[in-house]
């Protein structure tokens, strides 16, 4: 029993006096009451589960848990660094987690992406050691504020050894803390997470050796650390003299173990196996994330639920083989549905989504509709053409498509190709398609936009004559603050712009539309789009 | 009906418009409660009583003012209040207007948020203690969505939407969200993710952490009250954030949703597959969507147009040219409401400050407001004044017609009233054939469709009505729209319209007639003509038939037939009445805007434009005595870089550095240019005023000027520097011109 201990003790108290005065004056509006943290705080809390409940809790990851257990070892007995990888939604974080519930040990986790940043990551660490919380009332600081590493490693060290003293010191003491079950021995466990997206980070290649050279740093034997991530030991290790952590293999589940932790929590089994069987199949050739299946299951359950209401529950085969066929299309939308948006009912929109419905309803594949549902300014759309046309055709063609004939002389000059010349061809369309559409500078795309908007002038007028007054006026005024229009269709991503300044040299756009799109546009402008475009 | 009724709200006002001259708010902020409807329709019986009082009576206080001659400030002070008072009205009608066009959609987005917020506590709540806690809670992945809404704002432009999302903002925090908005700066790359979450505490806890993180979000939230209010994050413009900054936020955000309960909404500018190609798939399937459609710019465009120039009772408007323009300028450059709104202003702005009369539109105004008119007084102050304005050449006047200020007045309010009508009854029967309500405007504006009525035509349209005009002017002209123009084709439209649609436009007809009882009469007989027409079928039957008109269309067809044809020649009858042009009224002048080139200069600048100009013709601002005297040949003692430019213009695209150098030194050093030393004094430079009278510059001088100037030129973004490949060629940017 240290002094340390006391002080700690002592405040405690008070922290828990002051709140249970609170508390008394009946001064607590707030529906829950501040959180102390405690000591429970460090262990996972809720009630620990047996071996036997941990195992069946993760089917298809017995191995990696007993190797775990294992490698974590009994009570009160030191470790190597472990690091644990495996791709992502392979039960990495969930089974460490239950392991330490199972094992009813106290640890810090910290994860890095919440902490998602050295400072964030290090005070995160230090305010779990120290017990402490942000709130209101200490303005939501840290307990230390901590950038440095080498600050890190001295609070470190100073708070362990707090922590260790503590779960050291007699276990009668703890127990009046009403922590149950047998004790939680005198090992603390560090958890960092997620640590592939240190790599990205500033400074990460002198972080990422720091972090896993913090064993024998700090040389506390009460220390364990497990690194868990999404990518392998091999992305990470630099041969920067620290032991290289003990690597812990999460393998990708197979379609047997995901249909027994899809089968799992299941009310009706029977129904559910039998959809599995008709849905795992195709889905995991596309995707083994629990996630991901688990997200397209839960919608797709419901149809399949829908599309045997009328049929009789028991399955037998026949009933299995009717569902099947009337379930069947809605698999392969649902597959390439990365992405669903639902629109929910309201009076105003329900008379717009009639007509949008075809629309919008599959959405993944290409837009159906044939309007630009949004508003464009017309000469914008004059310049996303041309950034189109500019990106598509080669720029050594630019003068003999926008010439005074408008673009019909190109039709002319086409040859009859020779075998050796469509060889070259084809060599050169998957180059293009290869390489994307392509980049120009700033002066061709206004020369072809100049171009495009003189020659549609003239149809427009012919389309509409009674905006005949002051045509003359009209070509400069769609010039006119074109460089406006550009940066808003940089904004909107329809042009991607690389460099800094426009008018220094360097700067070249290139458009990402579709062509689908720029078709779009260029219906609703009335532009002979098709013409101006090089066909390879 | 109605007059008993207004005048009742109107009557406890009188008392505070006695002291109107001092001050326009009160009054003002206590008309705006009063529906708009009600003061017109008073308008009605009101009228006569208020001609007899224009007359230049002058009553209560104003006397003395009357006595002493005013002079032209006080005017322009009058025109100002003025233009304060029709502004703060239009605004605040604009304002209105867009407020209604979004409070539905609003209202959907607030539901929908509660409906995710029940969907989330549902899938189970979190003990508070375990909110705080670092490590996540296990849920099943379904409960880690995101529950997002794209809202669809259909412009690309997003300058529209900031306010929009603004009261979205209010919008929710009245329905007690937590509500904080993130903007693209704060999701671009180089604030990162603890840029994000520092502007969320900021905007949530109203505090500044720099060490920002989730946790004080999470103990601010059991603080608040846990889980009782949804927290609401609003990000504008998901195109112009920063995607991998916008997908890591997203999937932080999905890890903690289980302990506090966020809720996202985005805005969409452009089409609804833009958060797919922003966002990386790992945090696409984080997010369950929902969408939203706001109206698109042109409805909202519409709804403004409707409001501000025919609803409302501010007479301001605009000429056939400048409708052209702005609808011009709106679907071709700048297709923002907010441009609009500005050019409507800066209209207001030019109108009143070069109108002398403008200040007339006030007492309009006023006596929309206050149907006994007696309160108008403070603008009988200049009556004599007026009336010698009046009398000015600038007017045109109109023989038979006396040019009392007072009939004037009430002239063209009862042409506007009017006019207004015949628009709205076009533009509802437009709404039917998708026709824009801009295009009918301009239209409606054309002076030139107001030709002289020929003979036959006169005839026969006496025939067809049987009535007499009652004004003698008004009997040789008429509107006669064009074969190919919109209200033709609006007018035909009528003849197209099914049963059900018929129906629906008469009643919105009579709607908006209510305030001229002639023309009301008239729809409220063809409205009874239709039911008649219908004979047997009830009014439920024609609400029935919008479900299946499809299959009694055939029934209906010969019955109705009749009757369209009566709307048609109606409606002809009412554009041939009705309609003139704004610009074909006398003393429009004081009402209508007109010049367009005025507003053109102020909207479309065209700074690139202008530069090279001013540059190549700097005589017309310098405006010194040697270079205007002799234009074409270039002088020394003009501006280096003009020099330099107009030396460019005889180059192609690339420009040989020597060359260009040399004739620069040619013009420099010119011989003749000696002569002409003396007035140096007068161009700006201050450099060639060192030593004017030191025969040979020093090349090293000359060498530094021709690379200032090149410089010069290069930031005003008429050069480019070399390039590596052709060291001694700069190339020009010639674009824009």
């Amino acid at each position: 029993m240290s002094k340390e201990e006391d002080t700690k003790a002592t405040r405690r108290t008070t922290r828990s006096s002051s709140a249970a005065v609170l508390r008394d004056s009946g001064e607590i509006k707030k529906k829950c009451g501040p959180h102390i943290p405690t000591f429970n705080d460090l262990v996972f809390g809720e009630d620990n589960i047996s071996k036997e409940d941990l195992l069946s809790n993760f089917p298809g990851r017995h191995t990696q848990i007993l190797e775990l257990l294992n490698l974590l070892g009994p009570l009160n007995s030191p470790m190597l660094p472990l690091f644990v990888y495996g791709g992502t939604s392979t039960g990495k974080t969930s089974v460490i987690l239950q392991i330490f519930r199972h094992l009813n040990r106290p640890f810090v986790y910290s994860s890095c992406r919440t902490c998602y940043s050295l400072r964030t990551l290090f005070e995160s660490i230090l305010n779990q050691l120290l017990l402490h919380e942000k709130d209101a009332d200490n303005g939501y600081l840290s307990a230390k504020r901590c950038e440095k590493t080498s600050d890190f490693v001295n609070s470190l060290r100073e708070a362990l050894v707090k922590v260790v003293k503590t779960l050291q010191g007699n276990p009668g003491k703890i127990g009046t803390k009403k922590l149950t079950g047998q004790g939680h021995g005198h090992m603390i466990y560090l958890i960092f997470d997620n640590l592939e997206l240190v790599r990205d980070w500033d400074k990460s290649s002198s972080i990422l050796p720091f972090l896993f050279n913090l064993h024998e740093v700090l040389n506390m034997n009460e220390v364990g650390f497990l690194f868990i991530s999404n990518t392998s030991p091999d992305t990470y290790y630099s041969n920067m003299g620290y032991l290289d952590p003990i690597p812990v293999y999460f393998s990708e589940y197979t379609e047997d173990d995901l249909r027994k932790i899809f089968i799992r929590n299941q009310t009706n089994q029977e129904m559910y196996s039998s959809f599995l069987s008709v849905v795992l199949g195709p889905f995991y050739r596309i995707t083994r994330h629990v996630n991901e299946l688990s997200i397209a299951f839960s919608s797709l359950y419901k149809t399949y639920c829908e599309a045997s209401d009328d049929l009789n529950d028991v399955p037998n085969e026949s009933s299995k083989r009717a569902r099947f066929s009337r379930f069947q299309p809605h698999i392969s939308p649902a597959l390439n549905q990365i992405f669903k948006i639902s629109s929910p009912p309201s009076e105003v929109n329900n008379l717009k989504e009639a007509k949008r419905k075809a629309g919008s309803k599959k959405f993944g594949g290409c837009d159906s509709s044939e309007h630009l549902d949004f508003h464009m300014s017309t000469s914008a759309k004059y310049l996303l053409l041309s950034a189109f046309l500019a990106s598509r055709n080669p720029a050594t063609l630019d003068a003999s498509l926008f010439d005074s004939t408008g673009g019909s002389s190109s039709r002319k000059r086409k040859k009859r190709p020779s075998e050796k010349s469509i060889e070259q061809k084809e060599i050169c369309e998957q180059e293009l398609l290869m390489k994307g559409p392509g980049t120009f500078p700033l002066e061709r795309l206004l020369a072809i936009f100049q171009c495009i908007t003189s020659v549609a002038e003239i149809s427009l007028e012919d389309d509409q004559g009674n905006v005949a007054m002051d045509s003359q006026n009209e070509d400069s005024e769609l010039m006119s603050d074109v460089l406006l229009q550009l940066s808003s269709l940089c904004n909107a991503n329809f042009v991607v712009k690389g460099g800094s300044c426009p008018l220094e040299g360097s700067t070249r756009y290139r458009s990402t539309v579709s062509e689908d799109m720029a078709l779009k546009v260029a219906r609703s402008i009335k532009f002979p789009l098709s013409k101006y475009m090089y066909r390879r | 009906m109605a007059p008993s009724a207004a005048t009742l709200v109107e009557a406890p006002l009188q008392s505070t418009v006695e002291n109107i001259e001092t001050n326009f708010q009160p009054f003002y902020v206590l008309h705006k409660a009063s529906s708009r409807k009600n003061s017109r329709k008073s308008n009605l019986c009101g009228k006569s009583r208020k001609r007899t009082k224009l007359s230049p009576s002058g009553p209560n206080g104003i006397e003395n003012l009357d006595n002493e001659e005013p002079d032209g400030s006080q005017l322009e002070h009058l025109r100002m209040e003025c233009l304060e008072l029709v502004w703060s009205k239009l605004e605040t009608t604009i304002k209105d207007v867009l407020r209604d066009t979004n409070v539905q959609v609003f209202d959907d987005i607030s539901r929908w948020v509660y409906e995710s917020f029940a969907a989330i506590r549902s899938s189970g709540t979190p003990s508070s203690s375990s909110a705080t806690r670092p490590f996540p809670t296990f849920t099943r992945a379904e409960c880690k969505v995101l529950f997002t809404g794209l809202v669809l704002t259909k412009n690309m432009e997003v300058v529209d939407d900031l306010l929009t999302f603004e009261e979205l903002g209010f919008h929710l925090k009245s329905h007690g969200c937590h509500v904080a908005s993130l903007s693209s700066q704060e999701l671009s790359a180089k604030s990162s993710i603890g840029g994000c979450i520092r502007s969320l505490l900021r905007q949530l806890l109203k505090v500044t952490v720099d060490a920002a993180d989730m946790f004080i979000l999470a103990s601010w939230y059991r603080e608040q009250g846990y889980y009782e209010k949804p927290v609401v994050v609003i990000v504008e413009d998901i195109e112009r954030c920063c995607g991998s900054v916008l997908s890591d936020f997203i999937i932080m955000l999905s890890e903690w949703v289980v302990k506090i309960p966020i809720i996202l909404i985005m805005g969409v500018a452009t089409t609804i597959d833009a958060p797919a190609n922003v966002l990386r798939s790992n945090a696409l399937q984080q997010l369950c969507a929902s969408k939203f459609i706001l109206g698109s710019p042109a409805e909202r465009m519409e709804a403004v147009v409707e409001a501000v120039l025919l609803r409302h009772c501010c007479m301001f408007s605009i000429g056939h040219k400048v409708a052209v323009f702005l609808r011009k300028y709106f679907l071709n450059q700048d297709g923002t409401l907010t441009s609009f709104i500005r050019a409507m202003k800066i209209a207001c702005v030019q109108h009143f400050s070069m109108e002398p009369l403008s200040f007339m539109l006030a007492r309009l105004l006023v006596e929309e407001e206050n149907m006994d008119g007696n309160c108008a007084s403070f603008l009988e102050v200049l009556p004599k004044h007026a009336s010698d304005l009046l009398s000015d050449s600038r007017y045109s006047l109109v023989e038979g017609t006396d040019n009392n200020l007072g009939n004037i007045l009430s002239e063209l309010k009862r042409w506007r009233k009017k006019w207004s009508i015949v628009v709205l009854c076009l533009y509802q029967v437009g709404k039917f054939g998708k026709v824009q309500l801009l295009d009918l405007l301009c239209e409606a504006l054309d002076p030139q469709f107001f030709k002289p009525l020929t003979s036959e035509n006169s005839s026969r349209l006496q025939q067809e009505q049987g009535t007499s005009f009652s004004s003698s002017y008004e009997l040789p002209y008429q509107f006669s729209s064009r074969k190919d123009g919109y209200i033709y084709q609006v007018v035909r439209k009528v003849r197209d319209l099914p049963a059900e649609f018929l129906h629906q436009l008469l009643m919105s007809w009579e709607k908006i007639t209510g305030c001229v009882p002639e023309i009301h009469q008239n729809v409220k007989d063809l409205l009874l003509a239709f039911k008649l027409g219908n004979g047997k079928s009830s009014e439920k039957d024609i609400a029935d038939l919008s479900k299946r008109h499809a299959s009694r269309n055939g029934l209906f067809v010969k019955n109705s037939k009749p009757i369209m044809e009566k709307t048609e020649s109606f409606l002809n009858s009412l554009v041939r009445e009705h309609m003139r042009p704004v610009e074909c009224i006398p003393f429009h002048e004081l009402i209508c805007f007109k010049d367009v080139r005025k507003l053109q200069l102020a909207l479309i600048g065209d700074p690139r434009r202008r530069i090279q100009v001013d540059l190549l013709e700097f005589q017309k601002i310098i405006k010194c005595t040697c270079c205007s005297e002799n234009m074409n040949s270039l002088l020394p003692c003009a501006h280096d870089s003009t020099i330099m430019y107009s030396l460019a213009q005889e180059h192609g695209d690339l420009i040989n550095l020597h060359d260009w150098f040399q004739s620069f030194k040619r013009v420099i050093s010119h011989p003749q240019a000696k002569g002409n030393h003396r007035t140096k004094q007068c161009s700006t430079p201050k450099k060639r005023k060192d030593k004017p009278t030191v025969e040979r510059k020093s090349n090293a001088s000359i060498q530094a000027r021709f690379c200032t100037a090149v410089t010069e030129l290069q930031i005003a973004g008429l050069l480019r520097m070399p390039s590596k490949r052709r060291p001694d060629y700069v190339q020009r940017v010639a674009f824009g011109l």
